[in-house]
């Protein structure tokens, strides 16, 4: 057991501190306000994510056949880290580089292959996730988007919603049930539509976490051809468990709260303020729950690294990310309230937004703790 | 980055689990309803096998010496663990255990003492010790599933040791949270066997979401603090000891009452071992200043505030 990096580990992320030094602009924290999904990020990562493939920055840990350089899993993470501690420049692209990507790569035909990750390699792609729908949001089985096979095509019909970066994206990795209404998670298959087929419609919700982060997206008759649909039909399952395994911990979220933190301090300080003891004494407990955080996810990392399945510990960090999250967002709000108007510190509003999403997006964090009940507990299942 | 432990680390790990099941398997209802139950016979195992050695060794060291604090302190049975093996480096050879360790008022009633052999005093801005002789100390009467103790008589033959107080410090809270990390561990332990058996309205217990998010928090945040009390073990960053410390303390209040809570009256009967967790952790939660004061030294040591 070794809890610190190699000096490799530490030359590799001051190299993508110093990228982001030298790329991101002086109005960074601007573009960055509202999160991955806004229409200012997702152009800036257009230019961005182009950069950093070119520096072999982009995708270093995925296969040399598709453009990455096999590097290991830790200096993915690493980079992972540091990008969303400073804002998220790949925009949603980040989907792309943790887990569409190695999805496609493990259950793609060879010619969704080369139609679709060559782009993600290169920078350029833009996705969106169709899971979620009005009456199946923590309960995924649910989805009710109907996929009827009509000789080599699907119709597909039915309603997404809370669906990011839908308003940018080229392509979405759509969730839709080919089986009977009771066929549950065995009735369902993943479909990889281009957003403009007819038939697509898309809808901008206004919400806490900037506008054009999250949308409704209608399919009415849409017609794709049975080579959209990624692995078999009800094979969607075990693929979903796959991509969100990769996904409970893809985002570093804790990084990016743990420098928000020191953000904060610093602020407390200058105001004189931080000689206070019950300051202190909040400060360095959300900087421990920030460091929770992140051995959890550390831990998941190494098991990563080293190959093992994904378990339930992916669930356990999760939920001391939420801890570690609310804790940062709250000392700011208790004890810098003022930081919150007037725009002086774009940072923490920032971090609030993408704070508050972070129990509910990629698995509610009560469904987490299901999870953890069962599989990490070993507790029977939830009485019905 | 590595999380698994290297092949001595894991041969070591391995043996302890084994005489720590038996241990744990061996409790029993002592006959005079006491609130501990002095493991003698595993100590003297502990001891003639070399355990207690094993942060001194390169192959082992201090994360693999807090890692078996944590084991041993999820054992319904009583041991004096934490000074042992992770303070015998900066103790003299052959000074005999157990060790009880004043670390606040030397007036105050002082863990493990009237079992004691010597004790180690934090106290002040040096490290001394003394070894305890008959008469020395007075058991006390405590809520604390501990041997309890006062000084009977002031103690004369105290020997100052040339080590830096403060390492000591350090090497005693991570001592600290390997010790209420295991109690905590062990304490849910024994309440999730329970809710796993114990059936109401038809459904064992442990299959209500009710319990189950309050158990899988609780679980969340003991195992947190296991891997962060390693790290703090290994002396990554100054301020980790008081991370782990803080952060395992600030657990226990509400995993300690929701243990008694899914144990229902059995978990109030001293023929049920929960108390044996229980009130360790309700003495360990406010130990070097509880999690308000290691959270305030988090803040000190990590921006260097006054």
């Amino acid at each position: 057991m070794h809890f610190d990096w190699t000096e490799e580990d530490r030359a590799y992320r001051a190299r993508v501190r110093d990228f982001l030094h030298r790329e991101l602009p002086p109005d960074w924290p601007e573009i960055a306000r509202h999160g991955p999904g806004s229409r200012a990020q997702t152009d800036f990562s257009l230019e961005f994510c182009p950069k950093l493939a070119e520096a072999g920055l982009l995708v270093p840990h995925w296969p040399e056949d598709w453009g990455g350089a096999d590097r290991p899993t830790w200096e993915h993470f690493i980079l992972g880290e540091e990008m969303w501690a400073a804002g998220e420049p790949r925009g949603a692209q980040y989907m792309n580089v943790n887990w569409i990507g190695p999805t496609l790569m493990r259950f793609g035909t060879e010619e969704q292959k080369r139609r679709y990750i060559p782009p993600m390699a290169a920078g350029r792609a833009i996705w969106c996730q169709g899971f979620s729908e009005p009456n199946a949001g923590s309960d995924l089985a649910a989805l009710r988007t109907r996929a009827v096979r009509d000789g080599d095509d699907y119709v597909i019909d039915g309603t997404k919603i809370w669906t990011s970066y839908a308003g940018m994206a080229e392509t979405c990795f759509l969730l839709a049930r080919t089986g009977g209404p009771e066929s549950g998670k065995a009735g369902i298959a993943i479909f990889l539509v281009p957003m403009d087929t007819p038939g697509i419609e898309v809808r901008a919700i206004p919400s806490l976490i900037g506008h054009g982060d999250i949308h409704e997206v209608f399919f009415t008759g849409m017609r794709v051809p049975a080579t959209a649909r990624l692995g078999e039909e009800g094979e969607a399952w075990s693929i979903i468990r796959f991509a969100l395994a990769n996904e409970r911990v893809g985002i570093p979220r804790y990084e990016l709260s743990a420098r928000v933190l020191e953000q904060m301090v610093e602020d407390l300080r200058q105001q004189g303020r931080f000689d206070d003891p019950v300051i202190q004494s909040r400060a360095g407990a959300a900087a421990a729950d920030c460091e929770a955080a992140r051995m959890l996810t550390y831990r998941v990392v190494d098991g990563k690294a080293r190959g093992a399945a994904p378990g339930a510990e992916a669930s356990v960090a999760r939920v001391a990310v939420v801890a570690a999250e609310n804790a940062v967002m709250d000392f700011g709000l208790d004890f810098l309230p003022e930081a919150f108007s007037g725009g002086a510190r774009p940072a923490y509003l920032s971090h609030h937004e993408r704070a508050i999403v972070t129990g509910i997006a990629a698995g509610a964090a009560e469904i987490q703790l299901n999870l953890i009940a069962h599989r990490f507990l070993d507790l029977p299942k939830v009485a019905s | 980055m590595r999380f698994e432990p290297n092949e001595d680390q894991a041969t070591f790990l391995s043996v302890l689990d084994q005489m720590a099941e038996d241990a744990g398997a061996a409790w029993e209802v002592p006959a005079d309803w006491s609130r501990f139950q002095w493991a003698a016979g595993l100590d003297r195992t502990l001891e003639e096998n070399g355990f207690f050695d094993c942060a001194a060794e390169e192959s082992l060291g201090p994360v693999a010496a807090a890692a078996m604090v944590h084991r041993l302190a999820r054992l319904p049975v009583t041991l004096e663990v934490a000074a042992s093996a992770l303070l015998r480096p900066f103790l003299p050879k052959g000074l005999p255990r157990p060790v009880a360790v004043i670390d606040d008022s030397p007036a105050a009633p002082i863990r493990f003492l009237p079992v004691a052999a010597s004790v180690l005093s934090l106290s002040g801005d040096a490290v001394r010790v003394a070894v305890l002789a008959e008469g020395d100390v007075r058991p006390v009467d405590s809520l604390f599933a501990y041997p309890m103790g006062v000084f009977a008589r002031t103690i004369g033959d105290w020997q100052r040791l040339d080590a830096d107080p403060n390492a000591v410090r350090e090497a005693w809270r991570v001592a600290l949270a390997a010790e209420l990390g295991g109690t905590l561990r062990g304490g849910q332990d024994a309440v999730l066997a329970h809710v796993r058996e114990r059936r109401q309205f038809g459904q064992p217990l442990g299959s209500f979401q009710g319990v189950q998010h309050r158990l899988a928090g609780a679980g969340t945040k003991i195992e947190a603090a296991y891997w962060m009390t390693l790290r703090a073990a290994q002396g990554v960053d100054p301020a980790d000891s008081a991370v782990a410390l803080g952060y395992v303390q600030n657990a226990a209040t509400a995993a300690v009452y929701d243990l008694h809570q899914f144990m229902g009256a059995m978990g109030l009967t001293l023929e049920h071992p929960l108390h044996r967790w229980t009130y360790r952790a309700r003495l360990l939660k406010s130990a070097l200043g509880g999690p308000s004061g290691n959270f305030g030294l988090v803040a000190r040591r990590k921006w260097r505030a006054a």
